[in-house]
Parts: structure tokens; C-alpha cells; sequence
């Protein structure tokens, strides 16, 4: 696998997948596609952690899902966040960025000395 | 919802997961296809990125929480055909828990419904009995613990003075004679104060209970019969309710019948009906009262602040009235399981001035001793398994091979062992249904006690626990083994024979280990039983210092030789006594106030004129010719003269106690004594000066397990009352009909008492119920372990064995003899018996004590008893080697080699 193509920390997939179907409902394939996308082709997801994730992620009541025609015409599984999924998420990013926050203030004070 | 939906939707959910998985493979193809891919490299890198959909799938299905019901119910399905396919280690091991999961049952049930469910009533674990408390010097207390007695009054200062209770009721009991019409039916009444049915608050089957009312004067006279006695007297007949019966040659009318359950203050057939208040009503003199009184505690209040109050209470009315009450008491209120447990209740009153045979301590102990048991059955089928994990070893390291986790290997043992336990659990319940009959039909219902709404049965409190046992045992005896056989190194096993040829050796400890601990525990339970039967053995072969046989009891409800009863008492009186006398069998017939053996007559204090010493002495009134029926011994003096006995004289013979602690070492004939309370009893009342005209032997008068105490026997005359005793030529028990027909043909009303028959069946009835209620299910309990030892070590010697079939036949080709075989395999049982057995005494040595409360007569540890239980437990797991090493020795060297 390419080098520059991280594999996802754990726990990290259901926050960032709750935040791209939070843009706007969409099935697994687009969902794939765009987490590439924003992380510039940074993280690669592979299919056998992505649909175990949503379906996971469904099963817990964050998301619903519904057949929908798709962009193609073909009837495709869509994906929307609910209310306790949109709680969760942004409890979620907030830990994630007092953690980030944190790790950040030590790498720098590593820097400074 | 949803997740239920997809359980019954599964090839729906599975299809719209391929859906879901093929349009990102198309969508991925197709994206490739627009960057300019052949189709078919298009689909080839797309396949290669999405990594295999079947596996994808696979993971999302493992996502999804009906995977494990799915993988639960697959391990089931493989566990069951496993099991029926080794049916032989499965019948085993299911048998085997299912007698330890059946014997916890009985146990538990005995245990909760005995000590925590014993009574019908609302807010059982509140009642209490009030009870007195006598406080003299050399008094016994337990045996003067008694139920309160008192007159309505009394009852009611009580009942507005107290503030410990949320409610007090009072009942009185007796034998009545109930008339339909037809037949008469002896039963036993009753009387309670208007508002007990309330307070018991158990709706009745049908009518109506007792109310308040119906206790007010000139209520209509109506009674409640109890379920047993609808039954079995009427054939449960719904309408009965309405009737006018007689009861005791009055109309009362039947209004209500309570439920099957409900046998409140007494075990017995019966009816209640009301205390009548007849106080303030046509000047009648004597006032009705209740010989127990029972309370509710109001919520919070301790027993002890119950009891200090109702003291206060009952003292300040001993002080208004003090003829009613003895001089020194203190009274008390018991809880109503404790008052169950005690003397009045089921438990022994044979000795209670020594430790009484204590129920509630029995339970307790055979509660631990089926836990011991429980543990046996759990190491004898852990060993079972673990047998079997070394056959399997094969099967394991393949599937470890095969990529599948400890986790789901050792989970999938479990549900093994847990379908052993379920069918383990069904036939331990089936076991328990009939152990619960023998056990319940040994619990001993003293005619009128408060026993009888104590139900040994498969309650749903009872399954709640067998099931929590049987998921324990599941994991006790499963984890183990399932733990162990997953341990392994999977290499060895698979390109090895397969076969623990040499066996692994640390295996091979646990499983020497877990026999170990099973004789070990089964040395603990022999010994204890052991103990009981020895204790039972010196209780039954006592000398009491009389001879009960070929006697028969014979109380009858007239006062003999009374000079209170009625001329037309005393007339029916006497025609009874000539009619009994002149039965063929009867050789001899003496008139006595007391059960020999088992309660002297009244315990009165008295003393030496002159002297400071002051004692309470048991006066036991009886005729000239009691010696010669009971055949006691004489050691001084003479006995009673008839003479003496016809013009009530004031002589007395004390027994050899008596003489010793009145008199010191100077000869006590022609001494007096006085008894002050006897003064008061006698008509008209005068002192009372007996003379003593002899010693005699000292017999066990207080029951065998109580030192002796002072007694006098004076003649019956002095105070009148006795129970007739007949001396039999032949077995008393077939005089049973005859005794019957003479008094009913002297009063055709006359009832019976439950204990008319041989003495030496009421005495041993009254004597040792309990020690045999103890001795029956401690048996049992160490029976059944030794079976399991049995078992246990049969199994594993017959494995060891057939795993050494191979070794066997090597030393039989290099010319081993069979008797040297046979020596090595039993060799090895005797080294696990014996690690076993030294253990086990150990053990028993520090945990008879907590026996000792059951047993009577023999050292907690008596050195005999543990030999015998080692020897036994030798025998019989020496016999259980034996088989196996036996087959060892037939082993074809040829057959054995190419064993594999």
C-alpha cells in the first residue's frame, strides 16, 4: 500500500464517517469516495472496515439508512445522520480536538527546549 | 424494532447487504472504466481494492449483534451432536450434576421455605409470639420459655398499651368434636380473637374469614374451616358453606374455607372460630382467654426494644394479679421462625436444657453440605471433561489451525457444558420433586405447633436458585477444562500421533488434583454423617433408666383421680379405667401426670424445712404400681403403698438426684419436704409437708440428652389429674382399636389425642424427629457423594488406562506379569485415595465442630467414626479401581501396539 496512505486510528472511522454523511445523506461508495477526498487522498478506507463501520454505526442509531435512486438511477442504500448521531458527533469532535490540543501542546513544548 | 425484524428477515437483510456491496464494486468499476481502464482491468483492480466482498460481508455480518446469537446457536447445534454422539461421557456427567444440582435443590428449598418463608401471613418476617420467661435460680431457659397465656384483659392491656406492634391477635386451641349431621369428625379448634383474620390477612378460598364481628356477644356463632380439613373430611364439597354443623354440641354455621395454604397455629385438620366476648355479660365469672398471642412488629422495631417494652407491660399486670403469673419471669417477644425452629415448634423438646437439637443450625449445615456436594459433582465432571479435552486435542489444534480464536474455542466449550448443566438442571429438578416428598414427610409437625404453612416444594424462589446453581456449575466445572484444552501449542498436536502417548503430565496433575478434592469432600460429608448416625445410635441406646416397652399411652380428656372433676366425671372416670383394665392384653394399668422420659409432671419449688437450699422439683403424680410398669430401680427405702396412693397421702419417693442435692450425704427417709406452690394447687389448699419414704434410681425423666434433674413422685391422688398408661402382654400397637371402642363406649363424644398408642412411638416421635429429620438428609447428602466419589474415580482410572493401553502393552511385551500391572494401575488409585483421605480427615477435623449442635453422646471427633469413614471410602474406591485395572491386565500386547 502507498506509504503516505494512513490506515485509520481506531475509533477515528465512526467520527469521520458521521461527519461526511452530516453534509448531506449519501451511500457507501460516495461516502468512501469523499473521505479520500477532504484527507486529499491521505487515508486510504478499505471496504472491509468501511461497511462493517456503518453498519455498526447504523445498529447504534446514529445513522439511517434508506433505498434511494441514485445519482445513476440505480437504487443504492443512503445513508443520514439522526439527531442522537448528530449528539454523538459533535461530542466526538470536541474530545477529538482537546485531544489533538493536547498532544499539540506537548510536541511543541518538545520543540521549545 | 428494527434489529428484531431482521431476525425474522434474514434473507431479506442478507440481500440488500449485496445490494449495498455490488453497486460500490459497479460504481468503483465504473469509475475506473471513465479513467480510461478496459472493463475488465476495470474490474479486476476494483475486485483487488474492495478485497473480497464475501469477506467484507462476513465482517459486516460480525458487526451485527444477531451474529452471536447466530454463532451461540451453531456452537449449540455442534455441542448437542457432540454429546449425542459420546452419549456414554454425556449420561455420566449429566447424572452426576444432576443428583448435586438435585440434592442443592431439596436443600435450598428446606433451607428458604423453613427459615424465610415459613408463614402464610402478610409480612411474615414481622410476626413474633410474645412469650414468658421463667427467671429463677436453676431454671432451664429454653424449656420455660413458653407462649403467653392470658385472659382477654390481659390481651386486650396489651394490645392498647404497647407500642412496638402494629397488631396483636390471640388464639386458643383444643380438640372438638364437629357434627354434620352424620358422622362426627374429631378436629382440632382454633379460637381466635376477632380480628386475626385480618391481621393474617390471607383471603379465604371461599366465603369468608372471621371478622371483628362475629366475636362481639350475641354474634351469630359461625366458624372457618381449614382446605385440609374440606378435603379430607368433605370431599372439598363447594357447598358446604352456609351449613349448620354441631361443634361440640352446638350449632355453628360454616361460613368461610381457607385456601390449602393457610394452616395458621397448627399443622392438623381443623376450624376457627371466634373468642366470644362474653365479659360484662350475664355475670359470668370466668373470662375467656388465649394461650398464645401473636404480634406484628411495626416496621423498623427491633425484637429486643419489643420485648424490653412488652416486659414493662406484662409486669405491671403480674403486679395487679399476681396469682396468675409465676413469681420471677421476664417476658419477651421471639420472632415466629425462631419460635417455629424452638421446643414449641418443630424442634426437639426432648432436652432443651441442654443444647436441644437445633433445626435452624441443621439447615444451615446441610445447606454447606450440599455446596460440598455440589463441588464434588463439579470436579467429578470437570475431570470428566477434561478426559475428553484430551481425546479432543485433535479436534482443537485443528480448528486453531483453521484460524479460530481461543475466545470462540473456549465459548464454544462452554456451551457445551452448558447444555450438559440445562439437561443436568431438568433432571436435578426431577430429582428434587421426590427428594422434597421425603424430605417434607420428615419434617416433624408436632400435632398443634406452628409448622404446618411451611411448604418444601419447587417454588418459583426454589427455581430462581437451582438455575443460578446450574449457570455456576456450568462455569465451576467448564472453564477449566475449556481453558485447558485451548492452552495448547497447536504444532505438536498435529504432526504428533495425537495421542498424549506418555500423556502431558501437568495435565495429568489437575486431574489427580480434582479426585483429590472429591474423596477429600466426601471424607468431610462421611464424617459428618458418620457422626450423626453415631450420636443417633447413643440417643436411641441410652439407658433411661426404664423400660417403655409394651406400654401404651392412653390420654384421655378426663381428669383422673381428680378431686375437682364433677361426680360425672369422676364416675366416667373410673368405668374407663375398669373397662381398660379388663381388655385381654392389658396386664396392668397405671395413672401418671407425666411423660416418662420426656417431661416430668409439674416442676414446683421446694425445700427442706429448716434448711436454705430451694430448688425446683419436678412432682410427678402417679400411682402405686408405676415402678413395676416402668420397671424402675429402688436404691433406698420402699415405693408408693397403694394404701398411700387411695388416701392421698403426703409421702413422695425422690430420686437419687434429689436426695443428693437435698440432703447432702445424710439418709433422706423420713425427711420432709415442702413445695409451696403444690400448696396452692392442692383442695382445699393446706401445706403441703411430703415425707419421704424412699430413693429411687435416677431415670432420664427430662429426655436422654438432659442431666437429671430433682424429682419426686408422689401419689396422683394429692393433686388429681393423670394420663393412663396400660402395660401390654403382647405388641401395645394392636390395642390401638380395642382401647378406642371401650371409650367410646363409656362417652360416645370422647376424642383422641393424636399420640394415643404405643409410648415408645410417641416417646422416639416427641424424642427424636428431629435428630432423625437431621440424620435422614445428612445421610442422603454423603450417600450420594460417595456415589459421585465412585463414579468419579472409576472414570478416571478407567481413562487413565486407556490412555496407558499403549505403555501396558509394552511392558506386557517385555514380559511385565498381569499382576504387575494390576498392582501398578491400583497402585496409582490407592496414591490419590490416600492424598485424598489424608486431606479429607484434615478437613473433617476442623469442620465437625460446626456439628456439633446435632450430635449428642460422641466427640465431634471421634476418632472410631474417622476410621470408619476412611475405611469405607477405601473400599469403595479401591473396588472402583479395580474395574479398569482389571481391563489393564487383559490388555492383547499385540492389539496394544498397534493401538493407535
Amino acid at each position: 500500500m502507498n506509504e503516505s496512505k494512513q490506515e485509520l486510528l481506531r475509533g477515528t472511522l465512526d467520527m469521520l464517517i458521521l461527519k461526511v454523511v452530516a453534509l448531506g445523506p449519501s451511500h457507501g461508495y460516495a461516502i468512501a469516495q469523499r473521505l479520500q477526498q477532504i484527507s486529499k487522498e491521505f487515508f486510504q478506507v478499505h471496504q472491509g472496515s468501511l461497511y462493517p463501520a456503518l453498519h455498526r454505526v447504523e445498529d447504534k442509531g446514529w445513522l439511517q439508512a434508506e433505498w434511494k435512486e441514485s445519482e445513476t438511477g440505480r437504487q443504492a442504500k443512503f445513508y443520514s445522520l439522526t439527531k442522537k448521531g448528530r449528539r454523538h458527533m459533535n461530542a466526538e469532535v470536541i474530545s477529538w480536538q482537546r485531544l489533538c490540543d493536547a498532544v499539540g501542546l506537548i510536541l511543541r513544548a518538545e520543540e521549545d527546549s | 424494532m428494527r434489529r428484531i425484524r431482521r431476525l425474522f428477515h434474514r434473507s431479506h437483510t442478507e440481500k440488500e447487504l449485496d445490494q449495498e456491496l455490488r453497486f460500490h464494486l459497479d460504481r468503483q468499476i465504473a469509475d475506473h472504466v471513465a479513467a480510461g481502464l478496459s472493463p475488465d482491468e476495470a474490474r479486476r483492480r476494483a475486485n483487488l481494492e474492495f478485497g473480497g466482498v464475501e469477506r467484507v460481508k462476513e465482517e459486516v455480518r460480525d458487526t451485527r449483534w444477531e451474529a452471536h446469537l447466530d454463532n451461540l446457536f451453531r456452537d449449540f447445534r455442534y455441542a448437542t451432536r457432540n454429546l449425542r454422539q459420546d452419549w456414554r461421557f454425556a449420561s455420566v456427567a449429566i447424572f452426576t450434576l444432576a443428583l448435586g444440582i438435585g440434592a442443592a435443590t431439596v436443600a435450598f428449598s428446606a433451607f428458604y421455605n423453613l427459615l424465610f418463608n415459613a408463614f402464610a401471613a402478610r409480612d411474615a418476617r414481622r410476626l413474633v409470639i410474645l412469650s414468658g420467661q421463667s427467671a429463677e435460680a436453676g431454671g432451664h431457659p429454653e424449656m420455660d420459655l413458653w407462649p403467653l397465656a392470658g385472659s382477654l384483659s390481659d390481651f386486650d392491656a396489651i394490645r392498647e398499651q404497647n407500642q412496638a406492634f402494629e397488631e396483636i391477635i390471640g388464639y386458643h386451641r383444643g380438640i372438638a368434636l364437629l357434627n354434620d349431621g352424620k358422622d362426627n369428625h374429631q378436629v382440632y379448634v382454633a379460637k381466635v380473637t376477632g380480628n386475626a383474620f385480618d391481621f393474617y390477612g390471607v383471603p379465604p378460598l371461599l366465603g369468608r374469614g372471621i371478622v371483628a364481628q362475629d366475636a362481639k356477644p350475641g354474634a351469630l356463632p359461625v366458624f372457618v374451616m381449614s382446605y385440609r380439613a374440606w378435603l379430607g373430611e368433605f370431599g372439598a364439597d363447594p357447598n358446604l358453606i352456609g351449613k349448620s354443623f354441631l361443634l361440640n354440641g352446638e350449632q355453628w354455621t360454616l361460613v368461610g374455607i381457607m385456601p390449602r395454604r393457610f394452616q395458621a397455629f397448627g399443622a392438623l385438620q381443623q376450624v376457627w372460630m371466634p373468642i366470644t366476648d362474653t365479659r360484662g355479660a350475664g355475670g359470668s365469672k370466668s373470662e375467656p382467654s388465649v394461650d398464645t398471642m401473636m404480634a406484628r412488629l411495626k416496621p423498623g422495631v427491633k425484637v429486643d426494644a419489643a420485648s424490653a417494652e412488652l416486659d414493662v407491660i406484662v409486669k405491671r399486670l403480674a403486679k395487679s394479679k399476681p396469682e396468675e403469673f409465676p413469681k420471677h419471669f421476664t417476658a419477651r417477644v421471639q420472632s415466629a421462625t425462631d419460635f417455629l425452629m424452638g421446643p414449641w415448634g418443630i424442634g426437639t423438646a426432648g432436652g432443651p436444657e441442654a443444647e436441644h437439637f437445633d433445626v435452624k443450625h441443621m439447615l444451615y449445615d446441610l445447606l454447606a453440605g450440599v455446596m460440598m456436594l455440589l463441588l464434588i459433582a463439579c470436579s467429578g465432571v470437570a475431570n470428566l471433561l477434561l478426559a475428553r479435552g484430551a481425546s479432543r486435542e485433535k479436534e482443537i489444534a485443528v480448528r486453531t489451525a483453521l484460524g479460530a480464536s481461543r475466545a470462540r474455542l473456549v465459548r464454544q466449550l462452554l456451551v457445551e457444558s452448558a447444555v450438559l448443566a440445562t439437561v443436568a438442571c431438568a433432571m436435578g429438578c426431577v430429582f428434587a420433586y421426590f427428594g422434597m416428598k421425603v424430605v417434607a414427610t420428615a419434617v416433624p409437625h408436632k400435632g398443634q405447633s406452628v409448622g404446618g404453612e411451611a411448604v418444601i416444594g419447587l417454588d418459583s424462589m426454589v427455581l430462581f436458585f437451582t438455575l443460578g446453581v446450574t449457570a455456576l456449575t456450568t462455569l465451576l466445572f467448564g472453564l477449566a477444562p475449556a481453558l485447558h484444552a485451548v492452552r495448547r501449542d497447536v504444532q505438536p498436536m498435529l504432526t504428533g500421533s495425537g495421542k498424549g502417548t506418555s500423556g502431558d503430565f501437568r495435565h495429568g496433575r489437575f486431574r489427580a488434583g480434582l479426585v483429590v478434592v472429591e474423596v477429600a469432600l466426601s471424607i468431610v460429608l462421611l464424617t459428618g454423617a458418620g457422626l450423626m448416625i453415631r450420636s443417633f445410635y447413643e440417643l436411641t441406646h441410652i439407658d433411661l433408666g426404664f423400660n417403655a416397652k409394651n406400654l401404651f399411652f392412653a390420654p384421655v380428656g378426663l381428669p383422673f383421680g381428680s378431686k375437682e372433676a364433677t361426680e360425672q366425671q369422676q364416675d366416667k372416670a373410673r368405668r374407663i379405667e375398669e373397662r381398660l383394665k379388663a381388655l385381654p392384653g392389658v396386664a396392668e394399668l397405671a395413672v401418671n401426670n407425666s411423660l416418662p422420659g420426656y417431661n416430668p409432671g409439674g416442676r414446683f419449688e421446694a425445700t427442706v424445712p429448716g434448711s436454705a437450699h430451694s430448688e425446683k422439683v419436678g412432682f410427678d403424680g402417679c400411682s402405686e404400681n408405676l415402678l413395676r410398669m416402668l420397671e424402675m430401680r429402688m436404691s433406698l427405702g420402699r415405693w408408693l403403698s397403694a394404701s398411700e396412693v387411695d388416701a392421698a397421702q403426703p409421702v413422695a419417693v425422690i430420686n437419687q438426684t434429689m436426695a443428693a442435692r437435698f440432703y447432702g450425704g445424710e439418709n433422706p427417709l423420713g425427711r420432709q419436704i415442702e413445695a409451696k406452690e403444690f400448696n396452692e394447687k392442692v383442695q382445699p389448699a393446706h401445706d403441703v409437708y411430703f415425707q419421704v419414704i424412699g430413693v429411687v434410681r435416677d431415670i432420664k425423666d427430662y429426655g436422654p440428652q438432659v442431666p437429671v434433674l430433682p424429682m419426686a413422685f408422689v401419689p396422683y391422688t394429692i393433686r388429681g389429674g393423670g394420663i393412663l398408661f396400660l402395660k401390654t402382654k403382647g405388641d401395645p400397637a394392636l390395642l390401638m382399636n380395642a382401647v378406642r371402642r371401650e371409650m367410646w363406649a363409656v362417652d360416645p363424644n370422647a376424642v383422641f389425642s393424636p399420640q394415643m398408642g404405643p409410648y415408645i412411638d410417641v416417646f422416639y416421635g416427641l424424642t427424636y424427629s428431629t435428630h432423625q429429620l437431621g440424620l435422614t438428609t445428612f445421610t442422603g447428602v454423603a450417600g450420594i457423594a460417595l456415589v459421585l466419589v465412585v463414579i468419579g474415580v472409576f472414570s478416571v482410572m478407567a481413562y487413565t488406562v486407556s490412555q496407558q493401553t499403549h505403555e501396558i502393552g509394552i511392558r506386557m511385551a517385555l514380559g511385565a506379569q498381569q499382576s504387575r500391572i494390576l498392582q501398578m494401575i491400583l497402585a496409582k488409585g490407592a496414591r490419590l485415595l490416600a492424598a485424598g483421605i489424608v486431606l479429607g480427615l484434615f478437613a473433617s477435623y476442623g469442620l465437625t465442630r460446626f456439628l456439633a449442635s446435632q450430635i449428642w453422646g460422641v466427640s465431634a471427633t471421634d476418632p472410631w467414626t474417622f476410621a470408619a469413614v476412611a475405611a469405607l471410602v477405601v473400599a469403595v474406591g479401591l473396588g472402583a479401581c479395580f474395574l479398569p485395572a482389571r481391563r489393564a491386565t487383559c490388555v492383547d500386547p499385540l492389539v496394544a501396539l498397534r493401538y493407535e
